[in-house]
């Protein structure tokens, strides 16, 4: 059996291509079903995000598996196949598994290291898997890329630090005043940025959003839109006053907020620190309110800074979570290629069982007289010493270094013991190998 | 004996700062082993001596000094476990390897003293090693804010940044361990007073009990601290005095707490010096 990958992704295919090729927004569920139905993919995920749809299946025959998936991904979006052949990418095997680990570690990901990837992989295999259309291949598979996933998380700097203004923000927020729970922001200014800081602060489960803004309608609007209060515009000072987190947005020419307004509202009156976050261009926040003791004054400037930083400290980490990549990669292959030899090592047990039986049913006559106690006595030892016979063999075969060696030292063990033609063809199982003696 | 303790506390050290600096999880679980294990160690070493003298060895600086950093060893792995907290450990592991040095070094006589033989005395040194042990915590906690503190307040978002704790949880962690610390000094110092008092009824031509005043250096220093503890205390609650100002308030008083310890225990005789 062989895993077989056919997909595409931000890198092989524009944006409106892959927009039509989405399993995410129809059911992928019904998607896996479909694909399993097929005869050549024995078991199938299919990974669907903004930024890939990529299909990875369990065939014994690659070849017809890929123009079977090609005819599915034709007939399923309703497109003719020259749309996007020329965008597929197609990978067999241990290329396969790479691009996986890849994926599931963020590598292959537009954001480097961005985190909802392993999630949306999880996911993906729970679809198929909830609808059996998983099997041993790809549960060893996926399994095995989600602890690549989790590795490169815990041992690299890959998914670490904000790489947005909004996320920057937030991850500040939180090294001031640990968890966001019971917090306080006012929101000066109804625009994009204002609105998607408060939506990510608002998820870090903030008490409460005050909206102000010049427009009373904008801030309103806002309000609506992100569970918070309006205020008008007069009240911004008092507003402050309560506020632990600000975030100034507005179109103002000039500081709309002062070291004297600020001051007005600290001090000793108010002990706790104040982080205002100035997103405006021109600046909100007259910069000398960030020599105020407890107040922590950022603006667009210092945010995308960080932004740029965490980015190129990121790339940085590219190589250490390659390596774990690689290293899981070959452990992987190692058990990629242990497995293979399950048949032949399934075909030589059973030629030695054989051997065993009809030796000892040659014997029948000389042994019917052992008591029954004594008569299963025999069968267990003689079938302890097959076994004891065949474990380190099997072990040898299980653990031979690379694919070409051990396709010589099955070969050599099949013609040695007389295994039969099939008996390197991976995954026969015992049945099937009874039936074919037979 | 108190080798052992060293060589762990060390360890530990050297495995925080491993952690500290790659963060990884494996790292953290076996600093915090490590230190588990010198924590238990010293244990052993201090019931050993216990047994020996019947009474929890610290009539003596190095044996104060022991007890100490065993107390220390014990609070700190309370906060790391109650607060999930591993990065002061990269502080508090050196420091305690640091002081465990004297002691290893140089044991002294532990006296067996029947004046010391009271509860009252094994109370007020008792109460007084706890508290130290929790205004260490506190100033290593302090010192930590003032680091994040100026790294977030001077927008350098470096190494300290991402491996410190936020700076509430710093502030909340230091106004506890302040707190603590300043009720075991005031119990420490009470039950001070009221051993002298009986010891002096009991002893009355003893020169160390005649000793005891505001005079002895020892004492000052103790109710200096005391003084500058309550006062970190009450600036919190009436003048809003968190932040950098406790933390540096912290460090210092810290700062005068050593001072007693060291220089003045082996350097000054006092009416301490048994």
């Amino acid at each position: 059996m062989h895993l077989f990958l056919l997909g595409v992704s931000h890198r092989t295919a524009p944006v409106d291509l892959r927009e039509r090729l989405d399993f995410s927004s129809r059911d992928v569920g019904a998607a896996v079903e479909t694909l399993a139905a097929r005869a050549s993919a024995a078991e199938s995920v299919v990974l669907s995000t903004c930024n890939r749809s990529e299909i990875y299946v369990a065939s014994s025959e690659p070849s017809r598996a890929r123009e079977e998936l090609i005819a599915f991904l034709s007939e399923y979006h309703q497109l003719p196949r020259d749309a996007f052949l020329p965008h597929l990418f197609t990978y067999d095997d241990t290329a396969a598994a790479h691009h996986l680990f890849r994926v599931s570690a963020g590598l292959d990901s537009l954001v480097i290291g961005e985190p909802q990837i392993l999630g949306q992989v999880k996911d993906a295999y729970q679809a198929a898997a909830d609808r059996h259309c998983t099997g041993p291949l790809l549960n060893k598979t996926f399994h095995w890329a989600f602890g690549v996933g989790k590795r490169v998380r815990s041992e690299t700097g890959l998914g670490e630090g904000a790489v947005s203004v909004s996320f920057a923000a937030v991850a500040l927020a939180r090294k001031i005043f640990g968890r966001l729970q019971g917090r306080r922001v006012l929101v000066v200014g109804a625009g994009e940025i204002g609105a998607l800081t408060a939506h990510h602060l608002r998820s870090h489960g903030v008490a409460e959003i005050v909206i102000t803004s010049r427009t009373a309608a904008h801030a309103e609007a806002l309000a609506a839109e992100t569970g918070g209060r309006a205020v008008p515009w007069s009240d911004m000072p008092r507003a402050m006053g309560r506020a632990d987190i600000v975030v100034t947005a507005t179109g103002s020419q000039r500081p709309i907020i002062t070291r004297a307004e600020v001051e007005a509202v600290t001090g000793r009156r108010r002990p706790d620190p104040l982080f205002i976050i100035d997103i405006a261009v021109p600046r909100d926040v007259d910069p000398a309110v960030g020599e105020i003791e407890q107040v922590f004054l950022y603006n667009i400037d210092d945010l995308q800074g960080i932004v740029q930083e965490n980015l190129a400290r990121r790339g940085g980490e590219i190589a250490r979570a390659e390596a774990i990549v690689a290293e899981e990669l070959s452990r992987f292959t190692a058990w990629q290629r242990s497995r293979r030899a399950i048949p032949t090592v399934i075909a030589l047990r059973q030629r030695f069982d054989d051997i065993r039986r009809s030796e000892l049913e040659r014997l029948e006559t000389k042994l019917g007289g052992l008591p029954p106690d004594a008569r299963a006595r025999v069968d267990e030892v003689t079938r302890l010493i097959v076994e004891k016979l065949l474990l380190e063999p099997t072990e040898q075969l299980k653990a031979l270094p690379d694919e070409e060696t051990q396709a010589v030292y099955t070969e050599a063990v099949s013609r040695l013991f007389r295994l039969g033609d099939g008996s390197d063809e991976p995954d026969a199982s015992p049945m099937d190998e009874r039936r074919r003696r037979k | 004996m108190n080798v052992l303790p060293l060589i762990l506390y060390a360890a530990a050290g050297v495995a925080y700062a491993v952690h500290f600096a790659t963060r990884r999880p494996q790292a953290g679980r076996l600093a915090t082993t490590v230190l588990v294990f010198a924590a238990f160690a010293h244990t052993f070493v201090i019931g050993m001596q216990t047994m020996e003298v019947r009474h929890v060895p610290f009539a003596n600086a190095s044996s104060a000094i022991s007890t100490f950093v065993w107390l220390l060893a014990l609070s700190y792995l309370y906060l790391e476990m109650t607060s999930d907290e591993r990065s002061m450990g990269v502080f508090i592991a050196p420091m305690l390897a640091g002081l465990q040095t004297i002691p290893a070094w140089s044991p002294g006589i532990e006296r067996i003293d029947p004046m010391l033989d009271s509860p009252s005395f094994w109370m007020h040194v008792s109460s007084l090693l706890f508290a130290y042990a929790s205004f260490a915590l506190a100033a290593v906690l302090g010192l930590t804010y003032v680091v994040q503190f100026t790294e977030i307040k001077k927008k350098h978002l470096g190494f300290f940044y991402t491996r410190l704790p936020s700076l509430q949880t710093l502030d909340i962690m230091n106004a506890r361990a302040v707190a603590v610390g300043w009720l075991f000094l005031t119990v420490g110092v009470v039950v001070g007073v009221i051993w002298v008092t009986q010891a002096r009824a009991a002893a009355p031509d003893d020169p160390n009990l005649r000793a005891m005043s505001l005079d002895d250096p020892k004492i000052f220093v103790a109710v200096l601290t005391w003084g500058l503890y309550s006062f970190a205390v009450l600036a919190r609650r009436m003048m809003g005095w968190s932040g950098r100002r406790a933390a540096w308030l912290s460090a210092v008083g810290f700062t005068i707490v050593l001072l007693n310890f060291l220089p003045i225990s082996y350097f000054v005789r006092t009416s301490h010096t048994f």
